[in-house]
């Protein structure tokens, strides 16, 4: 699973979820992409099972891009802990993904395929989402 | 290539407030400038522009104020969700002009069994005649084995076109496809990773059900609870 070497800060604040996606609106090394449609906090567990989900489905045939990376550390209190005494323990590795962002890329595969191979992997993610496909023009 | 000739109206107000206000009219903010001339800010119809910009490059007569100009879309704003045109800048050309574009390039063929075609350099850079821009470059990979490459050098471009992009660059990789076992054992390691378990299918359910009566002998059935409580 994608987890980073080493971090600067072991617990951060929670990342902004506000706005749109600034880059990475375009497809930039496949044919194929998922792109968000809303915002939210996919973990390292969950771009995993898409990942796999997606390679289950189209076999040796193609290759796949993961443009999205968990740097941000998510915390969590133990149960049944009172208020205070500090902040949790980092319990999560998610990146925080805005509306518009490419998260995954394909190619190789006939669209049917891509197509089905990317709605496996889009049941795997937290928010909407929907299929693109490389556009030729400017 | 086919021209597309399309109406413009000059645009008078700017900023955010006055390219709204022209987007709710279904029109789209562009500015017009090149050859020196002075920077033209106007409006296109949004629906026949967004159909003209399908076409890669497509080459635009612009009619503004009586007269008309040749223009190619030097960069095209979309909003990234819904995908409709924010705002385009058009550069004026002339004809027999050379400009540099940004062409596709499309795989043909079928390359060697077990080989994974990776293209490395979806566009290449072309100078072409304003009027005879290519639509598109087809890279034949047919029969090609792993291990192949195709640079630009090595890439047949359509007539009256010339490389701009460097000729050594990577367009076409040609790699051996993983094999099936190294495929599995990937993912099996991954999923055992995340935690993924795979629930038996039904014809895996029914061949283990079909197993074990012949294994252990025979297959009882339990005694309903009704009956031993005698209710």
């Amino acid at each position: 699973m994608l987890i980073p070497r080493r971090v600067k800060h072991r617990k951060q604040h929670h990342p902004d979820r506000t706005g749109a996606a600034k880059g990475g609106t375009a497809i930039a090394f496949g044919d194929y992409g998922i792109q968000a449609l809303t915002p939210a906090y996919v973990t390292n567990r969950q771009i995993e099972s898409a990942r796999i989900a997606m390679t289950r489905h189209i076999k040796r045939g193609g290759k796949v891009w993961i443009n999205i990376y968990p740097d941000r550390p998510l915390t969590k209190k133990p149960a049944e802990t009172r208020m205070g005494s500090g902040k949790g323990s980092p319990e999560w590795w998610v990146a925080n993904v805005k509306p518009g962002r490419i998260m995954f890329e394909l190619a190789g595969v006939p669209e049917p395929i891509a197509r089905e191979a990317m709605r496996r992997a889009m049941h795997k993610l937290p928010m909407k989402c929907k299929f693109v496909r490389r556009e030729g023009g400017v | 290539m086919a021209e597309v000739r399309i109406a413009a109206e000059p645009r008078t107000e700017f900023g955010k407030g006055a390219a709204r206000r022209v987007r709710r009219a279904n029109k789209v903010p562009a500015v017009l400038y090149g050859h020196g001339a002075e920077v033209r800010h106007i409006s296109l119809p949004g629906h026949e522009l967004m159909l003209a910009l399908k076409v890669q490059n497509a080459l635009l007569t612009i009619e503004l104020d009586g007269n008309s100009e040749l223009a190619l879309p030097k960069a095209v704003q979309r909003d990234p969700i819904k995908g409709f045109l924010e705002h385009v800048d058009l550069v004026v050309v002339r004809r027999g002009e050379k400009v540099t574009v940004e062409v596709s390039v499309h795989v043909v063929g079928e390359s060697a069994p077990d080989t994974l075609v990776t293209l490395d350099q979806p566009m290449l850079s072309v100078e072409a005649e304003a009027t005879h821009i290519p639509t598109g470059i087809e890279v034949s990979v047919a029969g090609l084995t792993a291990g192949s490459q195709i640079h630009a050098s090595d890439v047949a471009l359509p007539e009256g076109a010339t490389l701009v992009t460097d000729p050594g660059a990577l367009v076409v990789n040609i790699t051996a496809a993983q094999t099936a076992e190294q495929l599995e054992a990937e993912l099996a390691e991954a999923e055992a990773e995340v935690g993924i378990v795979h629930e038996p299918t039904d014809e895996e359910q029914a061949a283990a059900a079909e197993a074990a009566p012949a294994e252990e002998g025979g297959f009882e059935e339990p005694a309903a609870e009704g009956e031993q409580d005698g209710s």
